[in-house]
């Protein structure tokens, strides 16, 4: 290939592109016919939606990015998370939330280790650690609910110009990941350890410790992400993550972010959750059952994997 | 008698020739030896007849009946069957599963006890009466599981069997196993194409050779008639010849190895690195000089032995360790070990540098840029090239991104270069070379391993030759690359 279409082919939009703009093109036409969808207090409720699964996302992309596939323990790390969280409130707010993060960053991180210095597979670790502290929450618990010991907690709660702090702290935190991945040493140790391990390992970079260091953040993230969701709940046990861990990796995946590791990036997490947000919305606006809510959010993940298959394959040798 | 007839074979790859004209006759009950240096053709001499490439013209005969080998099925069913440099058999399933793998007669019903006694007779074919058919193949040693492929080969009916070296990675004891089992196939009224690079062996072993050099058919001889010495006159033609070396000042001593030793791979390896010095570790194939520059790079997790770099104590097995040190490793798998493909070459140039080019752990991004532009034009990239993914350049492009990463480098002192001019063409071996000059010049110590004697003989300053995990001798002064070859491929030391 000569370097003209090289150049070419950077300032040409590819083909593949053509899908994704024509697939936001539909969603926004949708989604003005739909009645009080344009109205800022839906804004307002897509935000909402968005922002616990976005943070709990920018962790999780995180460790996509490094190539240790996805962790299948995020549910469980922030329902433990928002326990000690609401537990230690008598302590303060500032406090609190400290305690919460290094908890929450000491669970993932200790599973990081594992995966980064022992090479463990990320999927089967996550999965028994994932067991591991829902055990661990339920025997110390003995399965109720926590109940928090102060009332700190509620700033969290708080509404600054009509929209939720999460949404606030999603958007700095998009703008903070990001640009440790762009400027940091780390960032750059991260994208070239998650492209080819190997190839990280023999040229002597860190490996275990750039793995370590992205799991001990994503840690971090998703304690953040249980902080608000504590606060909101008034109230947490082990079941309190849901769905989030299939929510997350859904948003990383929709925002196009390949599972292989070695690409990705913040603002495609935001976007991700975004869209997902946003499609819910128009179903739930325009009556659909929670099932089909359920199966659409299942087919955009399906269409931004094809989509980004194409065009990592197209044009390769 | 001739079994099998190849008359006037050729192929060529991309415009370059890769055999021409080739000859050959095989005989029914005959050991024959297929014999070159590297690129005289003989792997694609044993594509072409496994099926696993066609020829541009000439054909091939068996029995007298011209066959056309498209696929390795083709070849099967022709009655060629290949023992192939790696091993394709599977160690999670039993000997007899495995002899019995791609057999067409088994029919489509698990028949566990027809199955147990077909394996036990190709095994006791084979005098391998040790082996059980119900022992699962990862409980063998590789020597054994060789030996099982060996089987497969016959008990497929094969008129020809091909084994490609064979014996590269095996122990004297497992190679006279083979020898053994090669001898019962020829016995059994096989022709046998043995292709080796241990001209010993292959004298003791074959009925006859055929020398390739240069994708042409040298000569075929009764292994009688010949001697390693006349083996390699006719493997080289001219020998290269050693060109006066401007030898380089001797540096102090940067890496110093004490009995080092990996087991099963190399033994008891003891050297002096200087500055400014370029080092070859000469061997083929399971020589083991590959393995000591991955031992060195802390890749092999059971090095043993002492290793000093500037006086301090390495922390063997250990890569991050290496790095730490100064030692800058490329490996001789450009595409899987080595280069980030997908990042651009300017990032790949950078790959070790990355803390040196930041601050407060943030990346300076002019620095960043102006010093992949520098290292660009050192490297002799065009400016438009170091945006591009580096997996799209060419073979040599590529090698030069991998090299260049190490140069210019205040950390580095010693450059480990593990087959560096592997897949590169010409023009980018002759830039390859000058940029691992470059490197001896700024007083980094080099150490490559190579089986190219144009490369041992104009590159390195001091060729140290390895012959199945032994040093076999030191060379600090030019020499000549027929005494390379004799002692990469005979183990012992000319005349």
């Amino acid at each position: 290939m000569s370097a003209v279409t090289a150049e070419r082919r950077i300032v040409r939009p590819r083909r593949t592109d053509v899908l994704p703009v024509a697939a936001l093109l539909v969603l926004l036409a949708v989604g003005a016919s739909t009645p009080r969808f344009l109205s800022l207090d839906n804004v307002k409720a897509i935000l909402t939606s968005a922002s616990l699964i976005g943070i709990a996302g920018l962790g999780l992309t995180l460790i996509v990015i490094g190539g240790t596939s996805v962790s299948l323990a995020i549910s469980q790390s922030v329902a433990v998370s928002a326990m000690v969280f609401l537990a230690v409130q008598s302590a303060g707010l500032v406090v609190a939330l400290v305690v919460t993060i290094v908890t929450g960053a000491l669970i993932t991180g200790l599973q990081g280790l594992v995966v980064g210095y022992g090479e463990a597979n990320p999927i089967v670790l996550t999965i028994a650690a994932g067991f591991a502290l829902t055990g661990l929450a339920t025997g110390v618990g003995g399965g109720t609910s926590v109940s928090p010991t102060g009332t700190g907690y509620t700033v969290l709660n708080a509404t600054p110009g009509g929209l939720p702090l999460s949404v606030f702290t999603l958007v700095l935190l998009t703008v903070a990941v990001q640009a440790v991945l762009d400027r940091s040493v780390f960032g750059r140790l991260l994208y070239l350890t998650g492209e080819n391990r190997p190839a990280a390992r023999a040229a002597g970079l860190p490996v275990g410790r750039v793995v370590t260091v992205a799991w001990v953040l994503a840690g971090a993230l998703f304690a953040i992400a249980a902080a608000f969701s504590g606060a909101f709940n008034t109230s947490a046990n082990i079941n309190l993550g849901g769905t989030l861990t299939f929510d997350a990796i859904a948003a990383v995946l929709a925002g196009g972010t390949p599972i292989a590791g070695g690409k990705g990036s913040a603002r495609r997490t935001l976007a991700g959750v975004l869209l997902i947000a946003t499609v819910s919305d128009i179903l739930l606006l325009r009556g659909y059952s929670t099932g089909a809510q359920i199966m659409v959010k299942g087919l955009i993940v399906l269409a931004v994997i094809l989509v980004v298959h194409l065009r990592t394959t197209r044009g390769r040798p | 008698m001739s079994l099998i007839r190849v008359d006037g074979l050729s192929k060529s790859y991309a415009g370059t020739v890769a055999v021409r004209g080739v000859e050959l006759e095989l005989r029914a009950g005959e050991i024959h030896a297929l014999c070159g240096h590297n690129g005289a053709g003989k792997s694609t001499v044993v594509r072409l007849l496994s099926g696993q490439e066609s020829p541009d013209a000439g054909s091939i005969a068996v029995d007298g009946v011209p066959v056309e080998l498209k696929t390795r099925r083709d070849a099967q069913t022709a009655g060629v069957a290949l023992v192939d440099q790696e091993l394709s058999v599977v160690p999670s399933l039993t000997v007899a599963e495995n002899l019995l793998l791609g057999d067409r007669d088994a029919g489509w019903l698990n028949r566990r006890r027809a199955q147990h006694r077909r394996a036990r007779r190709m095994l006791d074919d084979l005098g391998l009466t040790h082996v059980r058919p119900e022992q699962r193949l990862s409980t063998l040693g590789l020597g054994e599981r060789q030996l099982v492929e060996i089987a497969r080969a016959l008990g497929q009916r094969a008129r020809l069997v091909i084994l490609d070296e064979p014996t590269a990675t095996l122990t004297d004891v497992e190679s006279e196993h083979v020898y053994a089992a090669v001898r019962s196939v020829a016995a059994a009224g096989c022709a046998v194409l043995f292709v080796s690079h241990r001209l010993g062996e292959v004298l003791a072993l074959c009925d006859r050779v055929t020398v390739l050099r240069d994708g042409a058919v040298v000569t075929t001889s009764d292994a009688d008639a010949l001697t390693v010495p006349a083996l390699i006159r006719h493997m080289l033609g001219e020998s290269p010849a050693s060109a006066p070396r401007t030898r380089a000042e001797s540096g102090e001593t940067v890496l110093e190895l004490t009995s080092v030793s990996v087991p099963g791979r190399f033994g008891d390896l003891s050297l002096r690195v200087r500055a400014g010095t370029i080092y070859a570790i000469a061997g083929q194939l399971g020589s083991g000089a590959s393995d000591v520059l991955r031992g060195l790079a802390g890749l092999h997790p059971a090095l043993a032995g002492q290793v000093t770099v500037g006086g301090a104590r390495l922390r063997t097995a250990d890569p991050v360790a290496a790095a730490r040190a100064g030692i800058a490793f490329a490996s001789n798998d450009r595409k899987s070990e080595g280069l980030f493909l997908d990042r651009s070459t300017g990032v790949n140039l950078l790959v070790t540098r990355i803390p040196a080019l930041s601050r407060f752990g943030l990346v300076g991004a002019r620095r960043w840029k102006e010093t992949a532009s520098r290292l660009g034009e050192r490297c002799g990239f065009p400016a438009n090239q170091l945006a591009r993914p580096v997996g799209r350049l060419s073979g040599g492009n590529q090698q030069k991104a991998f090299v260049g990463r190490a140069l210019d480098r205040s950390g580095t002192r010693v450059l480990l270069l593990d087959d560096p001019t592997r897949g590169v063409d010409v023009g980018g071996r002759a830039a390859v070379h000058g940029l691992v000059r470059n490197a001896a010049a700024q007083g980094v110590a080099v150490v490559f391993s190579s089986t190219e004697l144009d490369e041992l003989v104009d590159l390195a300053d001091v060729v140290v030759t390895m012959y199945q995990g032994r040093t076999v001798a030191r060379h600090d002064e030019a020499v000549p690359g027929d005494v390379l070859l004799h002692e990469m491929t005979h183990g012992t030391e000319p005349g």
